[in-house]
């Protein structure tokens, strides 16, 4: 569905010296710097898939979504979106791709939500029957009833973005980006939309590709992730398979009848470490530990000969932790870039 | 086309929605009506005409121009936020051109301010204010097709300054500036005629007199027979002449936006 080949996007931008003398300098003449934001990347999503792309901020995200979009053209490399070259054929690409953008409103400002999905209708040409059926689903699933005679300007966040999603897979669409769409959302608003976006692939293979930063969305929605660090992609790959790459940290989080005067038992010294505790849950003591040192039951078994533990939880490998491993090596990357220069 | 004409249609469902800004705007306009009105009557007050317009001619174009010039200017100043906020990237997502949404979506603001404003209050006129009709059903008709051409040219002025938008930081500048611009040489303040000839000769070269001043001209019957006809000759060149460079400047500034990303 998405075929992308060696894509790259370099930016020119305007280098200016500081304050006035700079910026009179700025009229007559320019420097410009290149800024590759994009640095030949491949890509291959089949349709129906639901992929993660996730990034620290600036690190390309969002110029390759334009570029699939075909808002952006790309320096070099090709794009194929359903067969369509994106930037070429912009209109006709537009016409089955839908977006969510969490920060901008897609809807219109001033008419009642109902409205907008009328003008949507006709913007995108969908036949009156498969309009009807397809908002009738929508407002059952994302509980629109109420929403639909106010004004968007009136709706709180989780309420417009709810519609924001109806809005972008009305006309059932072969592609759907979507730019953080929980973003500053409730854990329920979040659930729902979560759950409706799983629904909309498994009933009319949608292909969808997610960006965000919440790692929930990722685990709980993609098969797969694909990680673009500095312009470059840096994994491409299942959940599982990265979980298992880089998931070998684990924590444990302990109840103790005690832990006024907690050290950690000698024998663990070497492989685990203890997390700083909460302040609200002086009682809980967490351990950090590598399963390649050491195994679960053995810590727990050493930490049960030392204390009388209540209770014990074992938390999941997180993608999150996982990711910002990744990340922090890509930081480190570019600090010691900047040393060199 | 269909979904232009939705986009029309839904503009004027949101003017309905702001009925007190509506009213706000129509006493404005009646104040003005009579601040032009009383204005002309004190400079009317010991002569019958100037330059061979008499007090009832002045008046008839002075408030005829006046609502003709609300219609001229466009949708510049949407077009230049949507570009300015960035939301031009999500327009361009979508399957419509925009530049035509934004004229249907012109078009019925005005159907409503015709209806809700314009109409109403131009019979005010009529009736309280000494506007009369214009001589002939020839030059009633001949101003109807001049005062939509003049419309079409205003809009599509209005976009190509908006469009400046994608090279420019100070819109707010631009857009007064236009303004300016606009009503003085377009004859919406006072009749061309009344300014040096000079200055008429060199306003025959610019397409503002086509907005505002031909179309009035030819109703109070400054300008009539074949110079009438001229004059909506050269408002056909112009407006041929926007549309070209619109669409020029326009895919410019796509390529602009879609190579370095705005």
């Amino acid at each position: 569905m998405i075929e992308v080949h060696n894509l790259a996007k370099h930016y020119k931008i305007a280098k200016r010296d500081p304050g006035l003398r700079g910026a009179v300098k700025s009229l007559f003449y320019r420097k410009y710097e290149t800024k590759e934001a994009v640095k030949g990347i491949n890509l291959h999503i089949e349709a129906s898939e639901m992929v993660g792309y996730i990034g620290a901020n600036g690190a390309g995200k969002s110029t390759t979504i334009k570029m699939l979009t075909g808002i952006l053209t790309p320096t070099s490399g090709e794009v194929k979106v359903n067969g369509i070259v994106p930037y070429e054929n912009r209109k006709q690409n537009a016409s089955h791709i839908g977006a969510v953008f969490g920060q901008r409103t897609q809807l219109f400002w001033d008419i009642p939500v109902r409205e907008s999905y009328e003008l949507l209708k006709h913007i995108y040409e969908i036949p009156q029957k498969q309009y009807e059926e397809t908002l009738a689903e929508f407002v059952e699933v994302l509980h629109l009833e109420p929403l639909l005679g106010i004004p968007v300007r009136q709706l709180s966040l989780g309420q417009k973005m709810r519609c924001e999603l109806a809005a972008a897979f009305l006309h059932r669409p072969k592609v759907v980006y979507l730019d953080e769409p929980t973003i500053g959302l409730d854990v329920a608003v979040k659930v729902r939309i979560r759950s409706f976006i799983k629904q909309m692939n498994a009933r009319y293979g949608t292909t969808v590709l997610l960006t965000t930063h919440d790692m929930q969305d990722i685990e709980e929605i993609c098969q797969r992730i694909i990680i673009i660090d500095d312009g470059s992609v840096i994994y491409d790959g299942s959940i599982q398979n990265i979980k298992s790459q880089f998931g070998d940290k684990r924590v444990i989080h302990f109840e103790l009848e005690n832990s006024d005067n907690f050290i950690l038992p000698q024998e663990l010294a070497h492989a685990a470490q203890v997390l700083p505790r909460e302040e609200e849950d002086l009682h809980k003591i967490s351990i950090t530990f590598s399963s390649r040192d050491i195994s679960g039951a053995e810590l727990i078994s050493i930490m049960m000969n030392h204390y009388t533990v209540a209770d014990l939880t074992i938390a999941d490998p997180k993608i999150e932790t996982i990711v910002e491993e990744i990340y922090g090596r890509g930081m480190k990357k570019e600090v010691q870039h900047e040393e060199v220069h | 086309m269909r979904k232009y004409i939705e986009f029309a249609r839904v503009q004027m469902q949101v003017h309905a929605a702001y009925s007190a800004w509506f009213w706000a705007n129509t006493f404005s306009v009646l104040l003005r009506m009579l601040v032009i009105y009383f204005f002309w009557k004190a400079v009317y007050s010991n002569r019958s005409e100037i330059e061979g317009m008499s007090f009832d001619g002045m008046t008839t174009y002075i408030i005829i121009a006046m609502f003709l010039q609300m219609f001229v200017s466009g949708v510049g100043r949407e077009l230049a936020h949507t570009i300015k906020d960035g939301n031009v990237a999500i327009e361009l997502m979508r399957p419509y051109h925009l530049i035509t949404r934004l004229i249907a979506m012109d078009i019925g603001d005005k159907v409503i301010y015709f209806i809700r404003g314009a109409l109403p209050l131009g019979i005010l006129a009529f009736v309280f204010m000494d506007v009369t009709l214009p001589s002939t059903w020839q030059s009633g008709v001949l101003f109807l097709l001049s005062a939509l051409m003049g419309i079409w040219i205003g809009t599509f002025f209005d976009l190509l300054i908006a469009i400046l938008a994608f090279w420019t930081i100070n819109l707010w500048g631009l857009e007064v500036m236009k303004e300016a611009v606009v009503s003085f040489f377009s004859g919406a303040l006072v009749p061309l005629i009344l300014f040096p000839e000079w200055f008429q000769t060199i306003s025959l070269f610019l397409p503002f007199q086509a907005m505002v001043y031909v179309p009035v001209a030819i109703y109070t019957g400054i300008l009539t027979g074949t110079e009438a006809w001229l004059a909506v000759g050269s408002q056909l060149i112009w407006a041929v002449l926007l549309f070209g460079l619109l669409r020029v400047l326009w895919s410019v500034a796509m390529k602009k936006v879609t190579i370095f990303g705005g």
